[in-house]
C-alpha cells in the first residue's frame, strides 16, 4: 500500500528581493487507494508540489517520503501536455519508460493502450494523433509502468469539454481497476469533485488551507444533486478563503 | 411487375460515394502530376535554350554562325559522356574528388560539432564567434586560393580549404540544436527515472539529428564545390583537374561533359541518398507535417 508523508515542506525560488515562496510549511499524509485532488488558484504551488513529489525539483526545507509497503514507491506522471517523443511511435513511447523490452512488457504496454482505446494506434507517431489521443497515450504510459502512485498535473486542461469528460471516465475506471493512488492537480473544482475522494485546497503563497473529504459513490455525474452540492461546498470554501477574489 | 418497378425506384437515387481518403489520394496525385510537369518542362526549356544558342540566330543573320566547337549541342555532350565513361577516366576522377571530400568534410564535421558543443559556454562562444562568422560570410574561393598558394599540389590544401569553408555550418546547426533541447521531455524522462544514457540516446540524439542532417546537407554541398575549385587550381587528379585540362585544350564538349557528370552525381546524391535517409530517419516529421 502506497503512502505519502510530507513534513514541514517549504520551497522558495530566487533570493533577496526576487524571492518567491512557492510552498509554505506543508504537512500532509496520503495513504492507500485514494484519489486526491489538489486545487487552488494559479501560483498557489500546486505544480511545484507535484514537481517535488516526483523529484524534478528539490525542497528548500522539509521532507517528503513516498513509500509502498516499506520500499521507495515507483511514481508515474501524467503532464499537462502529453510530452511524447515525437520521433518514436506510440508503442515505443510506452516502452521508453520501461525497464526492459521483453515480450511481457510489450504485452503490458499493449494492454494499457487498449484500456485507453488506442490498441490499434501503436505504430502511429504522436504527430498523427489528435490532442485527446496524445493525452490518452500519456495516461497509458503512466499506468504502463504500474506505478504505486500516479501524479497528474492538470492533464485535461488543454482538451475540449467532451474529450476531457470522456477521459475523466476512463481515468476513473482505470483508477478503480488498478487500485493505485492518484494525486491529481487541477484548477477545475467540478473535475476535482467528480473524480476525488479527498480535495486539498491550497491558497496563494503555497499554504495548505483545507482538506475536504468527498464521500459520494462513484461514478459521479456532474448533473447529480449531490455532486452539485459537493461542488458548491468546495466553492464556498474557496470563497471563505477569499481565493476566488484573488 | 409492380414490385420490381417499386424496387428499382427505391434504389435509383443512389449516387456514387467518394470517401475522404479517395479525395485526398486524388488531390495528392494531381499535385504530384503538376509538380512533375513543371520539373520536366524546366529541362525542356533548358535544352531548347541550349539548342537555340547553338543556332545563334542573330549571329547567323550577320553571316557569322556560332562555332559548334565553342558550344557543342546536347547530343554531342551526351556522346562524349559515354566516351569518357568507357575510358574509365570518370570513376577515377570521382573517386579522387570524393576521397578528398570524405576526409575534408569528415574532419570539418567533427571539428564543427565539437565547436558547436563548446560554444554552449559563454567563454568559448566569445572565442569562436567571429571565426564562425568569418567562415560563414567569406567566399570559399578565398580559402581555395590561399591554400593553393601555401600547399600547392599537396593533399592538405583541399582538406584545410574544406574545413575552413564548412565547419561553421555544422557549428551553427549543432549550437542551435543544443539551445533548443526539449527540457520538458528530459524532465518527463527524469520523472520516470529513465537513466542518463537512455535519455541521451532516445531524446538528445534524435532531437539533434535534424540539425546535424541540415549541417551535413549544406556543408556537403559547399564542400563539393570547394573541392572541385581546389582541383581546378592545384591538383593532378579529380573532377576539377579534368575540367581544367578540358578548358586548357579548348575541348568544350569534354568540359560540358564533366559539368553534366557533376550535375548527375549531385542529383543522385540529393534524390537517392539524402531523400532516402530523410524518409528512413525523419518519417515522424512527415507525420507531424501531414497531420
Amino acid at each position: 500500500m502506497a503512502e505519502i508523508r510530507i513534513k514541514n515542506l517549504h520551497k522558495e525560488f530566487g533570493t533577496g528581493q526576487d524571492k518567491v515562496v512557492a510552498l509554505e510549511n506543508v504537512n500532509l499524509e496520503i495513504t492507500g487507494h485514494s484519489f486526491v485532488s489538489i486545487v487552488g488558484p494559479s501560483g498557489c504551488g500546486k505544480s511545484t508540489l507535484l514537481n517535488i513529489l516526483t523529484g524534478i525539483e528539490t525542497p528548500t526545507n522539509g521532507t517528503v517520503d513516498i513509500t509502498s509497503d516499506g520500499h521507495v514507491a515507483a511514481p508515474g506522471y501524467v503532464f499537462q501536455a502529453a510530452r511524447l517523443l515525437p520521433w518514436r511511435t506510440v508503442t515505443d513511447n510506452l516502452l521508453f519508460v520501461q525497464e526492459d523490452r521483453s515480450d511481457s512488457t510489450k504485452q503490458r504496454c499493449q494492454r494499457y493502450l487498449e484500456m485507453v482505446q488506442l490498441g490499434d494506434k501503436g505504430d502511429k507517431f504522436p504527430g498523427e494523433l489528435s490532442g485527446g489521443m496524445q493525452q490518452r497515450v500519456g495516461i497509458a504510459r503512466a499506468f504502463s509502468i504500474e506505478p504505486d502512485v500516479l501524479f497528474m498535473d492538470e492533464p485535461f486542461s488543454h482538451l475540449d469539454a467532451i474529450t476531457a469528460r470522456a477521459l475523466r471516465r476512463e481515468l476513473h475506471h482505470m483508477w478503480d481497476e488498478t487500485k493505485k493512488m492518484v494525486v491529481f492537480v487541477t484548477h477545475d473544482v467540478g473535475e476535482a469533485v467528480e473524480l476525488s475522494n479527498r480535495i486539498l485546497v491550497f491558497a496563494k503563497g503555497g499554504s495548505l488551507e483545507d482538506d475536504i473529504q468527498i464521500d459520494l459513490p462513484f461514478p459521479r455525474d456532474p448533473a447529480d444533486d449531490e455532486v452539485a452540492v459537493a461542488k458548491a461546498h468546495v466553492l464556498r470554501k474557496f470563497e471563505e478563503l477569499d481565493l476566488l477574489a484573488s | 411487375m409492380t414490385d420490381t418497378a417499386t424496387d428499382t425506384t427505391a434504389e435509383a437515387p443512389q449516387t456514387p460515394r467518394v470517401t475522404e481518403e479517395e479525395l485526398a489520394r486524388k488531390a495528392r496525385r494531381t499535385e504530384l502530376t503538376s509538380r512533375w510537369f513543371w520539373r520536366i518542362l524546366s529541362y525542356i526549356v533548358v535544352l531548347a535554350v541550349w539548342e537555340f544558342a547553338l543556332l545563334d540566330i542573330f549571329g547567323f543573320l550577320r553571316g557569322t554562325p556560332l562555332d559548334p566547337k565553342l558550344l557543342p549541342g546536347p547530343s554531342e555532350v551526351v556522346a562524349t559522356f559515354f566516351e569518357i565513361w568507357g575510358e574509365g577516366t570518370m570513376p577515377a576522377a570521382f573517386q579522387a574528388t570524393l576521397t578528398r571530400i570524405a576526409i575534408g568534410f569528415g574532419l570539418s564535421f567533427l571539428i564543427g560539432a565539437m565547436i558547436g558543443i563548446l560554444m554552449q559556454s559563454k567563454w568559448f562562444e566569445g572565442f569562436f564567434k567571429d571565426a564562425v562568422l568569418i567562415s560563414l560570410s567569406a567566399p570559399g574561393l578565398i580559402w581555395v586560393l590561399i591554400t593553393a598558394i601555401i600547399f600547392g599540389n599537396r593533399p592538405l590544401g583541399p582538406t584545410i580549404a574544406i574545413i575552413l569553408t564548412t565547419f561553421a555550418l555544422v557549428t551553427v546547426n549543432v549550437s542551435e540544436g543544443i539551445k533548443a533541447l526539449p527540457k520538458e521531455l528530459i524532465d518527463m524522462a527524469k520523472s520516470f527515472q529513465v537513466g542518463t544514457f537512455k535519455r541521451n540516446r532516445q531524446i538528445v540524439i534524435p532531437h539533434l539529428a535534424p540539425y546535424l542532417f541540415t549541417g551535413l546537407r549544406f556543408g556537403f554541398s559547399i564542400a563539393w564545390k570547394v573541392t572541385v575549385l581546389t582541383e581546378v587550381f592545384s591538383s593532378s587528379e579529380g573532377i576539377g583537374f579534368e575540367m581544367r585540362i578540358s578548358a586548357v585544350l579548348f575541348d568544350m564538349s569534354e568540359f560540358l561533359t564533366w559539368i553534366l557528370a557533376f550535375f548527375f552525381f549531385a542529383l543522385f546524391l540529393e534524390k537517392v541518398v539524402l531523400e532516402a535517409i530523410e524518409r528512413r530517419y525523419f518519417r515522424w516529421r512527415q507525420a507531424v507535417t501531414a497531420s
